[in-house]
């Protein structure tokens, strides 16, 4: 039977916190991140107001995005979350695949797992280090929300309590949609011989994957379902804001679960 | 005495290879016990199986009535891995710390356990760097005090001295006999002589298979032997040896090195016998109350 010790998750949750934020490599990475979002903040989400009314901002949306329906975001008043959210809702799935590509097989090819195995159960390491890369994210995604709606204060104050409960939700909404990207790095870290495999391996899923279910589906439509088992499946309708609840929240929530019980499965057998 | 340990027709395989085969044994609370045996002859494998690290491929295995891995042992059996490292990101006292997080001891009660254990292994000067920032030989000692930590009842430690320089091999020795009555140590070593200063039982493994030994057997089926390690080379010691009351017989072992079979009986035959080594001008190494361990399990008679 799986053990949890809900003691035990947190404390190897909060070490994951630890390793970003004070670690030489960790702290490298949240510098690069840094710099990249102090770019996105200072440029489209600066210039927001004016991208949005531009009208060649459709245009440009429907080559960057593709025909995803973004009509509903330009009718948000606080344009730099709507840039904030389009932005985001891409590039920090993305991000996760790199951020989190070493969640198990860095300890497990040095031997520290050993150790770690003596006073945790592998559930509770492969299921808390998930949610301290959950918990990683949940602090970038909040600080770069904090950061737009500080953005948003400053261009119209009077927007800055709508602006705040609305960021609250994408925080929400965001944190679901990285899930399953975290727990399919959760799942490839349990057989990949070093995290530069797993991300490749994460690479190929999505791309091999995508080539033989259009094949597939090329032939016999039918299998079109087996698109759900790809995590972000549903982005493209979150972007316009046009996923219901079940495909905004329940998709993700479901791959996640399956993903992290496959991954633990594996892990619970697997040698250490 | 309580039984810690109970192993029933334990097999490993991997793959064709059978790594154990049909292993039976049980290691009960006290002395030391000693797992020797060539390079491949399964010692890591049933390590990596008494600490949950691998699965067996038949066969039952009980740690303190647990299936090892079990969440009851944890904090109860503490193992030095063999090649295991500590993250080279973080401070040894940051790890340690975290170690005893996990096995449940509070804030300061772990940051003592901490400086203690270090202590224990000699390095406490080191508690703030990084594993990178240590030698080899340092590295090994902070892993050896990882399994220190709180109160556990059993402690496996692979190849403990293995690459330690004598004086700090010797430490970690003393180390393990000073704690010997507060957890039972399981160890597995290449060098006997080390294994029979400390364990009194010994699991001998060869090829997957297991035969048990006592550390100095000094009686075998009713049989009383010693062995006699002599300084240099004398001519006919065997025969003058098997000339002296009481001696069934006598074989050498090695180089300048006799097992004597004797019949026990009121006279002293050990004083007797460096009484005789004396007349004989013989000038003796080291005598030793029944086998030495090398001899019990490699020495074949011919």
């Amino acid at each position: 039977m799986t053990q949890l010790h809900p003691k035990r998750l947190a404390q190897i949750a909060q070490f994951e916190l630890v390793r970003l934020f004070l670690t030489k490599r960790g702290l490298l990475a949240v510098a690069a991140f840094a710099i990249c979002w102090l770019l996105i903040l200072r440029y489209p989400i600066a210039q927001s107001v004016t991208l949005i009314s531009s009208p060649d901002f459709a245009d440009f949306a429907r080559q960057a995005f593709g025909a995803i329906g973004i009509s509903k975001l330009l009718d948000w008043p606080e344009s730099e979350l709507a840039v904030y959210w389009l932005i985001a809702l891409f590039s920090f799935p993305s991000f996760c695949l790199f951020l989190c590509s070493d969640q198990t097989v860095g300890d497990r090819q040095r031997g520290t797992l050993r150790f770690l195995s003596l006073r945790a159960t592998r559930s509770e390491i492969i299921i808390g280090r998930f949610l301290g890369q959950l918990l990683i994210l949940a602090a970038l995604l909040f600080v770069t929300l904090m950061a737009t709606v500080a953005m948003l204060g400053y261009r119209e104050p009077s927007l800055l309590l709508s602006g705040l409960s609305r960021s609250f939700m994408l925080l929400f909404y965001l944190l679901v949609a990285v899930m399953p990207f975290i727990a399919l790095m959760s799942f490839l870290n349990t057989f990949a011989r070093s995290s530069r495999l797993a991300f490749v391996l994460a690479i190929l899923f999505f791309a091999g994957g995508n080539i033989v279910i259009g094949l597939l589906t090329w032939q016999w439509p039918a299998f079109e379902v087996l698109n759900y088992i790809f995590p972000g499946y549903q982005l493209d309708l979150m972007a316009g804001q046009r996923a219901g609840v079940t495909l905004a929240l329940g998709l993700p929530l479901l791959q996640t679960a399956v993903l992290l019980l496959a991954g633990d499965r594996i892990f619970a057998r697997s040698s250490l | 005495m309580t039984v810690l340990i109970q192993a029933q027709g334990l097999s490993k395989n991997y793959g064709a290879k059978r790594a154990l085969d049909n292993v039976s044994f049980e290691i009960k609370k006290g002395a030391p016990v000693a797992l020797v045996g060539p390079n491949g002859a399964g010692k890591t494998t049933l390590f990596s199986l008494l600490c949950g690290y691998i699965l067996p491929s038949s066969g039952k295995l009980s740690v303190m009535g647990h299936t090892p891995g079990n969440a009851a042992l944890f904090g109860k059996l503490t193992a030095l891995p063999q090649d295991a490292q500590l993250d080279p990101r973080f401070s040894i006292a940051h790890q340690l710390n975290f170690y005893g997080q996990l096995q449940g001891l509070s804030g300061a009660v772990r940051k003592k356990e901490t400086a203690r254990v270090l202590e224990l292994v000699g390095l406490s000067e080191v508690a703030k760097q990084r594993p990178d920032d240590l030698s080899h030989g340092m590295r090994k000692r902070v892993t050896i005090a990882q399994a220190l930590i709180g109160s556990p009842e059993i402690v496996m430690l692979d190849e403990a001295t293995a690459g330690l320089d004598p004086i700090h091999a010797r430490e970690v020795r003393e180390l393990v006999s000073s704690l010997s009555n507060e957890a039972t140590f399981i160890l597995s070593s290449h060098d006997l002589t080390e294994l029979e200063r400390l364990c009194s039982g010994v699991l001998h493994l060869d090829k997957g298979v297991l035969s048990e030994h006592q550390a100095r057997s000094s009686t075998q089926d009713n049989k009383h032997f010693i062995t006699l390690q002599l300084n240099q080379h004398y001519d006919d010691v065997e025969a003058k040896l098997a000339g002296l009351a009481h001696v069934h017989h006598v074989y050498m072992s090695q180089a300048k090195e006799y097992v004597i079979e004797f019949e026990k009986n009121a006279e002293p035959f050990d004083i007797n016998l460096l009484h005789f080594c004396y007349q004989q001008g013989w000038q003796y190494r080291q005598l030793v109350n029944g086998h030495t361990l090398e001899n019990q399990i490699f020495h074949k008679e011919s």
